[in-house]
């Protein structure tokens, strides 16, 4: 295929950073892949891109969706054209987020024990306090080595002139991690030779990584401990996630059932009698995992978990209640833990973003509300969103209504023009609109990040959401060693 | 091992074995309906494999293909090959990381394959042969996957002693039905097609022909399917499986449950090995072959009740 027939759908938008395309030209890094598609017929690249649909279904790489009592297997949209970031890019990201990691853990470390940042007045205290996710339960917890946030996703966007944002901090359960893992698995079929002669970063050491921490943060100085990986079930939308990553690492995926606290210890229901568990990579959400402790009515959990973890007999990956610091209102305070915590200079900027609790920011929000997207500050998966410019008139009168009843519950954020990269769609490049969410591993002794992530994509022509639930897709993520 | 998901894969495995019996007896009796110039009856398979009412077993009993989806591509029909594929999918999926990638994605495509509407239609309109045989090659599949990449720890030998159970409970109910309608005798001179055809639908008529060489009487006949150690669906030669399997759990942990289980399967491997047809033409065919069964109910009650217990 020619330049002219791959590209005769992509049109370069105004105020939009494209990944491939400055003004003028294919930006180097992605010019091998460029050359690379200009050899294969729209027939050979249509025939990849059926395959890795293929593969993905043969790999049980899906999500049920239920109705009318028949499951129906839908996999995540897969776009065959990789995102590429080049090593410079990538060194800067990398550092951004781990001194923002060394903020966050920081941070809850204190909010739960003396609350400096509170007392200096940095935080308002009714931000905490109005946070549903803050755990009274986790106060004067020690957590083991002083971790909170072993794992998390950080979502990172790209504005028109190339800077790159943090739009949230995900340290709750992120998930997606699954999918960096299988679409480098794919691109290797799909693609073959060409990640060695691209010099793309390996991502493959994730699990061993992972593995490593978990390991290190047993209580019982064994040389085998025993670690879980705690899931709600196979009706579960990441339940191919868990029981990949429990494979990966070759530990045992459990349901609470399986799960059983005695004297303070959890231990596991095994066909040979109960086996005492150390770790706990849980995949369940706060609210669920001990009906003693929060929620009454939870079949997820287990009963007594709470009073073994807070005895230090077992360790909870992430600790509980780590949704107070990203929740998105703190949010808007991560640069100032930077700078409180750590004496330092933000190195990744965060969106502009506006309390709606102010109101200043909210007239001005209101003013101008066809540039701005406002969110709930507990809500995720592009879920009680509403994006000005795209909503009816009544839409935004309702949410107006929502959100001056309770204020402190809403955030707004001018909209921001994600930067767009070519996607594969009926035969032919076009521009759609991306985000990235890098996975970071906070161990014993350092924060490491895999040079890669999960980059998503909203596939729907002009849109910016690229959450799954809303029609979004995703492609494998290539950081460039500096050899390039 | 989790209790669960030794449970999960004990139950995979039944459901595998139980498709494989269904589809190679539902083609032979299919053969077999076209070399029938009386009416074939499905009427015995009916028995077996489903908790169809009577009045609606005679109402299909002579429509071939109705039986055969019936019996393959009914989502109604409890142990049709659609839901035991689904349900040993499903019994997989939730004990994924405990089986090989490679049996994963096997039982994985299978489940894709059993799904196609074309099945189905193939069945009404097309050779149902050529379809059961890719539908048995599948689960071919599964089987050599599951020798092969399976390590030889708990899980494997759960899934064998599923395995073994279900296939002794299918033979014991297949001679149970095939002998009913003889009404339990044994002296009655049968049709030799009559068990030609029973033969090749449990895979056993090769190796009947070599090891009795005379005439294909009842008796031989039974005698291959209850002790006959060299045929792979024979009674005697499943309880002996599931003894071996069952001899590798052995821990000083599970003393007491180990203990009750092995005598359990111990006592019926010597019932069966240590008769012969005298005794059993003493209880009677029926009594006897009622007897295995509830002995292999009793085993996997057991089971569930000493290892599997997770609620």
């Amino acid at each position: 295929m020619n330049s002219d027939e791959l590209f005769s759908a992509y049109p370069i938008v105004s105020n939009v950073w494209d990944e491939m395309f400055s003004k003028t030209e294919v930006r180097e890094p992605y010019q091998r892949i460029l050359h690379f598609l200009k050899q294969l017929s729209a027939e050979e690249l249509t025939k990849k891109e059926e395959m890795a649909r293929r593969l993905f279904m043969s790999q049980g790489v899906t999500f049920t969706v239920y109705s009318s009592g028949e499951g129906v297997e839908k996999i995540f949209p897969f776009d065959v054209i990789p995102r590429i970031i080049t090593a410079s890019e990538w060194a800067y990201i990398d550092k951004g987020i781990k001194q923002r990691l060394k903020a966050l853990n920081l941070f809850l470390i204190d909010i739960y024990s003396n609350q400096f940042i509170l007392k200096d007045k940095i935080i308002p205290t009714d931000l905490i306090y109005s946070c549903e996710h803050y755990l009274r339960e986790m106060h004067n917890l020690k957590v083991p080595h002083n971790i909170f946030v072993h794992i998390s996703g950080i979502d990172i966007i790209r504005d028109s002139d190339g800077t790159f944002y943090v739009l949230e901090d995900n340290l709750r359960t992120p998930s997606g991690v699954s999918y960096m893992l299988e679409n480098r698995e794919i691109t290797k079929r799909i693609f073959p030779d060409l990640l060695p002669q691209c010099f793309v970063q390996p991502v493959i050491n994730y699990p061993q990584i992972l593995y490593k921490n978990l390991a290190a943060l047993s209580p019982r100085h064994n040389s085998n401990p025993n670690i879980v990986m705690l899931t709600p079930g196979i009706f579960n939308s990441a339940y191919f996630e868990h029981s990949t990553l429990a494979r990966l690492m070759g530990i045992e995926l459990v349901e609470g059932r399986d799960l059983v606290v005695d004297n303070h210890r959890v231990f596991m229901k095994t066909t040979k009698g109960l086996e005492r568990v150390d770790v706990i990579y849980r995949r369940v959400d706060d609210e669920f995992l001990d009906p003693l402790v929060f929620n009454a009515d939870s079949m997820l959990g287990v009963a007594g978990l709470m009073s073994a973890y807070r005895k230090g007999h077992v360790a909870i990956v992430n600790a509980p209640g780590n949704g107070v610091a990203d929740d998105k209102a703190t949010y808007i305070y991560v640069p100032d833990m930077i700078k409180y915590y750590l004496n330092e200079e933000p190195i990744l900027k965060n969106v502009p973003t506006y309390k709606m609790d102010d109101p200043e920011h909210l007239e001005l929000v209101f003013k101008n509300i066809e540039n701005m997207v406002i969110k709930k500050t507990n809500a995720s998966g592009g879920y009680g969103m509403i994006i000005g410019n795209a909503a009816t008139q009544q839409e935004i009168d309702d949410y107006k209504i929502a959100v001056l009843e309770n204020p402190r519950n809403f955030i707004a954020q001018p909209i921001i023009n994600l930067s767009s990269a070519p996607c594969y769609i009926n035969g032919k490049l076009q521009p759609r609109r991306i985000d990235l969410r890098p996975f970071a591993l906070f161990g014993t002794n350092d924060i490491e990040i895999v040079p890669g992530g999960l980059t998503r994509v909203a596939l729907k022509e002009g849109s910016l959401v690229v959450n799954s639930s809303q029609g979004g897709g995703s492609k494998d993520t290539w950081v460039l060693t500096d050899k390039f | 091992m989790l209790s669960r998901v030794a449970y999960s894969l004990y139950w995979m495995s039944r459901y595998m074995e139980r498709s494989d019996g269904i589809l190679r007896l539902l083609r032979v009796n299919y053969a077999y309906s076209q070399d029938d110039f009386n009416q074939f009856s499905w009427k015995p398979v009916l028995s077996i494999f489903s908790a169809m009412k009577p009045a609606e077993k005679i109402k299909i009993q002579y429509q071939n293909r109705t039986v055969l989806k019936f019996m393959i591509t009914d989502n109604e029909n409890q142990n049709s090959v659609l839901n035991l594929i689904c349900t040993a999918r499903e019994n997989a999926r939730s004990v994924q990381d405990n089986v090989t990638k490679e049996l994963w994605q096997c039982l994985n495509d299978y489940y894709h394959e059993i799904r196609k509407k074309q099945i189905g239609v193939s069945l009404e309109l097309d050779d149902p042969i050529s379809v059961i045989d890719n539908l048995v090659t599948q689960g071919l599949q599964y089987y050599g996957t599951y020798e092969i990449t399976m390590a030889r720890s708990e899980g494997y030998y759960f899934m064998n002693i599923g395995k073994y159970i279900e296939r002794a409970i299918l033979s014991v109910d297949i001679l149970d039905v095939k002998f009913s309608e003889l009404e339990y005798s044994l002296d009655e001179t049968t049709d030799p097609t009559y068990w030609k055809y029973f033969l090749l639908s449990i895979s056993g008529y090769e190796l009947f022909l070599k090891s009795y060489r005379s005439a294909l009487d009842s008796s031989n006949v039974l005698h291959q399917i209850v002790w006959n150690d060299d045929f792979p669906r024979s009674i005697i030669y499943s309880v002996n499986r599931i003894q071996k399997s069952f001899e590798t759990l052995k821990s000083d942990k599970t003393s007491e449950s180990y203990k009750v289980l092995s005598f359990m399967i111990g006592q019926l491997e010597s019932s069966i090995r240590y008769s012969d047809l005298k005794d059993l033409q003493q209880v009677g065919l029926k009594e006897y072959l009622q007897k295995i069964k509830n002995d292999l109910f009793a085993i996997a009650d057991a089971l569930n009740h000493y290892y599997f217990a997770f609620n």
